[in-house]
């Protein structure tokens, strides 16, 4: 079913969700930062930019309690955090590389042991997709599988139109209700024209090549030469919408305070530090290996996906420079060269 | 296995120390009974498994369940004092409150080590993680061969758990064979001088239907392979423990990992052949 939502509308739709309770998440601008927040009303949307970081913290903040504790004495209080209190959230303008990291995370978070914090949080969020029609010189979504067209992860898919407004398709439940009950926010599709998609570069590296040479090569003199520059800064983690490690760390007194879970990054020397000082990525490089090797490889043994949309954002905000992009191009030419010469 | 009937994966059972125990100068065992009634009595792990244990304030720390699922109506953990969470841990006395979230990962085969000789292979802090299976395979006696236990430390009053390794040397039924590093010995040292995998060398255990369980230091680990090798024992004759930093212990968190195997679900037992097919990462 496809629909069509003039940009008043749509804007009329979130006012009327937010002034329903709902929280509506959507890229707006902070402090000069483009970044998925909460929406006091509709005006304040900035949806044709990609926001600073990703949409993952509408399921996965950047710190969150997990219990409290209050000791009195010998004894130990712990209250536990009620998930029901999550507040029921459209996430919107999400484009394809948010959007398609979202079931990567779900598959974390529910295999095996159930985290209700992410779980509960993204059952009661209805995520509004948008097709991406700009795309810079760090977008690759299309070397790893996906297109600036495509609706995976998306409950209600947006695709922006000549002359404003959306072509809406329902990509599940949640989405259909959505229309459903706002039904006089919606048109019948009447020869609009979508906006021309956004071009990201292309066929830059085939990820099953990268991933056949990463199965072969944990060591290799090629990963001394691979992001040497990197300085542990973690900032490609906190920007990734993939990347999900976490800390657990207790903040208060003796008395009372609370456990929280909050984000980390395998590029942290203290990730992996163990208490007897030893640490078995006791360099840059290794860490920067496991980043790698995570991302194209662990993560595809055990879930049989990538771990990384090409959102770019990695390489939009490393200090140094470092671009994944080159470095699985680098790693894809690689294999070529091994290739050769096995057949020379 | 009692998984853990909260619903909320990351809240922490709480627990009261029983009795603290002082191993070595800075290594402590902390006995802890659960206070609710239901867990106390549902709670139960196999040898191998480990728990995250809580100081509230400090954090948690990632150890072994130090005692034999045997042995009910207590866990233990065995420590040493040098981070934040392990000093904090160390302040408590009987009567505290802590935290205990587990049990965690896989464990030790023991219907498979039924009928075999068993050789126990540790150094320094690493005895825990066996003495949970060493008190099981002594409680179910009847069930194994000859059980051979090399210990060493770096020095005497390194030696972990120096109670029980009195006990087994009376019992006739384990060979017990301490050690301590060169340098290491006082003058009442009753047991040999030397390291570890010098001292199993000595031993020569025989392979045939023996399986050895070996955990210690990544350096121990490293000599110690190689001379298990020599005495002929196969790579699935051979089981060891992995430690990795861990945070959560569920694999979420994302750092215990070796190469794919995630140590807190793949792990923490696994047999040399496993862990000679794995990236050197740890």
């Amino acid at each position: 079913m496809q629909n069509y939502i003039s940009q008043q509308n749509f804007n009329a739709l979130l006012d009327s969700l937010i002034s329903q309770g709902k929280r509506v998440v959507a890229p707006r601008t902070n402090a000069g930062t483009v970044l998925y927040e909460p929406l006091a009303n509709a005006a304040d949307m900035v949806i044709d930019q990609l926001p600073r970081r990703s949409g993952k913290e509408a399921f996965f903040p950047l710190c969150e309690d997990i219990m409290t504790y209050q000791k009195e004495g010998q004894k130990i209080e712990l209250q536990d955090i009620d998930p029901t209190r999550f507040l029921e959230t459209v996430l919107v303008g999400v484009r394809p590389c948010d959007a398609a990291a979202i079931p990567v995370l779900d598959a974390v978070f529910s295999w095996d042991y159930k985290d209700e914090f992410f779980l509960e949080r993204r059952k009661k969020t209805t995520i509004i997709g948008l097709a991406c029609t700009q795309a810079d010189d760090a977008c690759f979504c299309t070397a790893v599988g996906l297109t600036p067209a495509d609706p995976k992860g998306a409950d209600l898919f947006l695709t922006p139109l000549e002359g404003g407004g959306y072509a809406c398709e329902t990509q599940s439940e949640k989405g259909e209700a959505l229309v459903a009950n706002n039904k006089e926010l919606f048109a019948e599709p009447n020869g609009y024209k979508p906006l021309p998609l956004a071009e990201p570069q292309t066929g830059k590296f085939d990820l099953k090549k990268v991933k056949a040479w990463l199965d072969e090569h944990f060591e290799d003199p090629a990963w001394d030469s691979i992001a040497t520059r990197c300085v542990g800064c973690g900032a490609c983690a906190f920007v990734c919408p993939a990347c999900h490690c976490f800390d657990i760390v207790d903040e208060g007194t003796e008395k009372q305070g609370k456990r929280r879970k909050n984000w980390d990054a395998c590029g942290f020397w203290k990730f992996t530090h163990h208490a007897s000082g030893h640490n078995p990525r006791d360099q840059q490089p290794k860490r920067y290996r496991n980043r790698i090797m995570h991302k194209f490889k662990y993560y595809d043994d055990k879930f049989g996906q990538t771990l990384c949309t090409g959102c770019g954002r990695c390489i939009r905000l490393c200090p140094v420079g470092i671009d994944i992009a080159d470095i699985l191009q680098d790693i894809d030419k690689i294999e070529v060269k091994v290739k050769v010469e096995e057949n020379s | 296995m009692c998984e853990n009937t909260n619903k909320n994966i990351y809240l922490p059972y709480l627990a009261t120390v029983e009795e603290v125990i002082d191993e070595t100068p800075d290594v402590r065992t902390l006995r802890l009974v659960f206070q609710d009634e239901q867990v106390r009595e549902n709670f139960s792990f196999r040898a191998g498994q480990f728990a995250e244990y809580s100081a509230f304030g400090a954090g948690e720390s990632t150890f072994c369940i130090a005692s034999s699922p045997t042995r009910k109506g207590y866990i233990e953990c065995c420590f040493r004092s040098v981070g934040r969470v392990t000093e904090e841990l160390r302040r408590l006395e009987p009567g505290d409150t802590m935290g205990v979230r587990g049990p965690y990962g896989n464990s030790y085969p023991i219907e498979e080590l039924f009928g075999k000789n068993l050789v126990f292979v540790a150094g320094g802090i690493a005895l825990p993680p066996l003495r949970t299976l060493i008190w099981n395979c002594l409680d179910l006696r009847d069930k194994f061969g000859e059980i051979t236990i090399v210990y060493g430390a770096r020095t005497q009053a390194d030696l972990v758990y120096k109670r029980e390794l009195q006990e087994w040397e009376q019992r006739g039924d384990v060979r017990l064979v301490k050690t301590v590093d060169p340098g290491g010995n006082g003058p009442d040292w009753d047991g040999q001088v030397g390291f570890v995998p010098t001292i199993l060398a000595e031993t020569a255990p025989s392979a045939d239907n023996t399986i050895a369980l070996v955990c210690g230091p990544p350096v121990m680990i490293k000599f110690t392979l190689p001379v298990l090798e020599k005495l002929c024992f196969g790579d699935d004759q051979v089981y060891t423990t992995l430690e990795n930093r861990m945070k959560c212990g569920l694999g979420k968190c994302g750092r215990c990992n070796v190469g794919n195997v995630y140590v807190c679900k793949d792990g923490p037992v696994f047999t040399a052949a496993q862990v000679k097919a794995m990236p050197m990462e740890f």
